[in-house]
């Protein structure tokens, strides 16, 4: 009798199991239904919308401004005065796109139309292999690898006053060629390094020098690199240092021998000194092109020569309360004092510097509104048998810019 | 075969033996363990701020932060390590 009633129990038992198991199985496949049609048409969805391999995506820059400025040319202790505005600032409007085109993770085409006061120019079209690491593969248009300041600083959002330091980016051209670069760990330190080989600079008749042309005047190849030192763990502090060489003639003219070199010395620091972020960024040039026969534009049958050596210069700092839970944190106080000293005895020479102080309201990390005022000064150390201005030129300028990074 | 000009091949020569020089001396080098064990944020603040602000995370879209990484990795040269942490850190 126990045993029968033992069995009837575990039959009962079965049966409630099996019959909740099946109820929960029912619910269960109803449920599954519903979610697996939703899954279905999510996963369409997606799959709609997978971004794939390439992609591609609009950033760039602009900037707009206004100056106001007072001119004093001084000659024989006779002075001129001129005075202007502008709106926008001639020298410092631009809209510049950046078109970035990322094929994969190892392939990057960049691509920066300008329209400036110069109309409309490319400041880089070039293609990147990221190759390996610590190694990328640049071909195309772009700037090269002299100091830091063209490379990394000069773009309006970026920069903290209205101006570049002058003879700093015009010395650091963009050319075309090919260039291999990257960044490795050096125990607690970094190091960088980057070089470029490119058709180089033209030396021109009166013996200023350009760059980025398509066509190489000459055979000879100009090779440009930049070695960088972060020596702190924090990498607070960058230290670099420039080299370019190469040949600078044309053949068949008077300058066909001349060769060109320039040397770049830069140092960027930025620390937070709770709770003010200090940064100060400077960099050294030195360019020097052989000794050669230009023709004087006073007589063309004649010819003349001078030491073709420029230095170039800039010390910046700024202070910002990054810090400090009020408005003040936007605010940003900027100095340089720059230096730019051209050939003596040419028809350009003239040792120049100029003061530059500013305050900037950064309305967001990329959007900047400036005040910027700067001092010139021009001593002309150009040649009066050459029909050069030799007085000094004094300008006073007030600039109001706004910049955004887009 | 055509022989190249002794400038050409100084040049080709000084070229060949720094990339040369640099590549061995990379890949002979060790990072600090203080260094490999930074944040993609810590990373994201040393080195965006050594030219500007540090940028918002939400500024782009994580494939937009892949793109804009690389072009970034080459101003900033920074290694791919600190490029790929920074990026993941982005995309959150």
């Amino acid at each position: 009798m126990k045993k029968q009633y033992l069995l009837l129990k575990i039959f009962i038992c079965f049966s409630w199991i099996t019959f909740f198991q099946n109820k929960a199985g029912a619910q269960q496949t109803v449920v599954d239904s519903s979610l697996l049609d939703r899954i279905a048409a999510l996963e369409k969805k997606v799959a709609e919308k997978r971004s794939g391999e390439d992609h591609f995506m609009v950033a760039g820059l602009t900037s707009i401004g206004f100056s106001s400025y007072k001119t004093t040319n001084t000659l024989n202790g006779i002075s001129a005065v001129s005075k202007g505005n502008s709106f926008p600032d001639a020298n410092h409007y631009e809209f510049s796109p950046m078109f970035l085109w990322r094929h994969g993770k190892n392939f990057l085409l960049e691509f920066e139309p300008s329209f400036n006061n110069n109309g409309l120019s490319v400041n880089w079209a070039d293609v990147s292999w990221f190759a390996a690491p610590g190694l990328i593969l640049r071909a195309g248009y772009f700037v090269l690898p002299f100091g830091s300041y063209a490379k990394r600083l000069a773009a309006g959002w970026i920069n903290k006053l209205a101006t570049d330091p002058m003879g700093i980016a015009g010395m650091t051209p963009t050319d075309y060629g090919i260039e291999a670069e990257g960044g490795f760990p050096l125990g607690d330190m970094k190091m960088n390094y980057d070089i470029a080989l490119t058709n180089g600079s033209q030396l021109h008749p009166d013996g200023t020098l350009t760059s980025g042309n398509i066509t190489d005047n000459n055979n000879g190849k100009t090779v440009t690199a930049r070695v960088g030192l972060l020596p702190f763990s924090n990498a607070s502090l960058e230290v670099g240092v420039s080299g370019m060489f190469g040949k600078v003639g044309t053949p068949g003219s008077v300058t066909q021998d001349a060769k060109g070199n320039a040397y770049a010395f830069d140092l960027n620091y930025v620390k937070n000194f709770n709770p003010v972020l200090l940064n100060i960024k400077a960099q050294y040039n030195i360019q020097n092109v052989s000794n050669v026969n230009y023709i004087n534009p006073v007589d063309t049958t004649k010819t003349y020569t001078f030491n073709n050596h420029t230095v170039s210069s800039f010390a910046q700092c700024s202070i910002r309360p990054v810090n400090v839970n009020s408005f003040i944190k936007n605010l940003e106080a900027a100095g340089r004092y720059t230096m730019y000293n051209t050939p003596g005895n040419s028809t350009f020479g003239s040792d120049q510097h100029a003061v530059t102080v500013g305050l900037s309201y950064w309305l967001n990390w990329r959007t900047v509104f400036k005040v910027t005022y700067e001092s010139y000064t021009g001593n002309s150390t150009a040649s009066k048998d050459l029909g050069a201005f030799t007085g000094k030129t004094t300008t006073n300028t007030l600039f109001v810019q706004f910049s955004i990074q887009l | 075969m055509k022989k190249l000009p002794l400038r050409k091949t100084q040049t080709v020569v000084v070229i060949l033996s720094f990339v040369s020089v640099m590549t061995l001396f990379m890949n002979s080098c060790k990072v600090s363990q203080k260094v490999a064990a930074k944040s993609g944020a810590q990373l994201w603040t040393e080195n965006c701020q050594r030219c500007h602000n540090t940028p918002s995370p939400s500024t782009f879209s994580p494939e937009q932060w892949e793109t804009i990484g690389l072009h970034m990795q080459s101003r900033a040269l920074l290694s791919n390590k600190e490029r790929d942490k920074i990026i993941e850190f982005m995309k959150q």
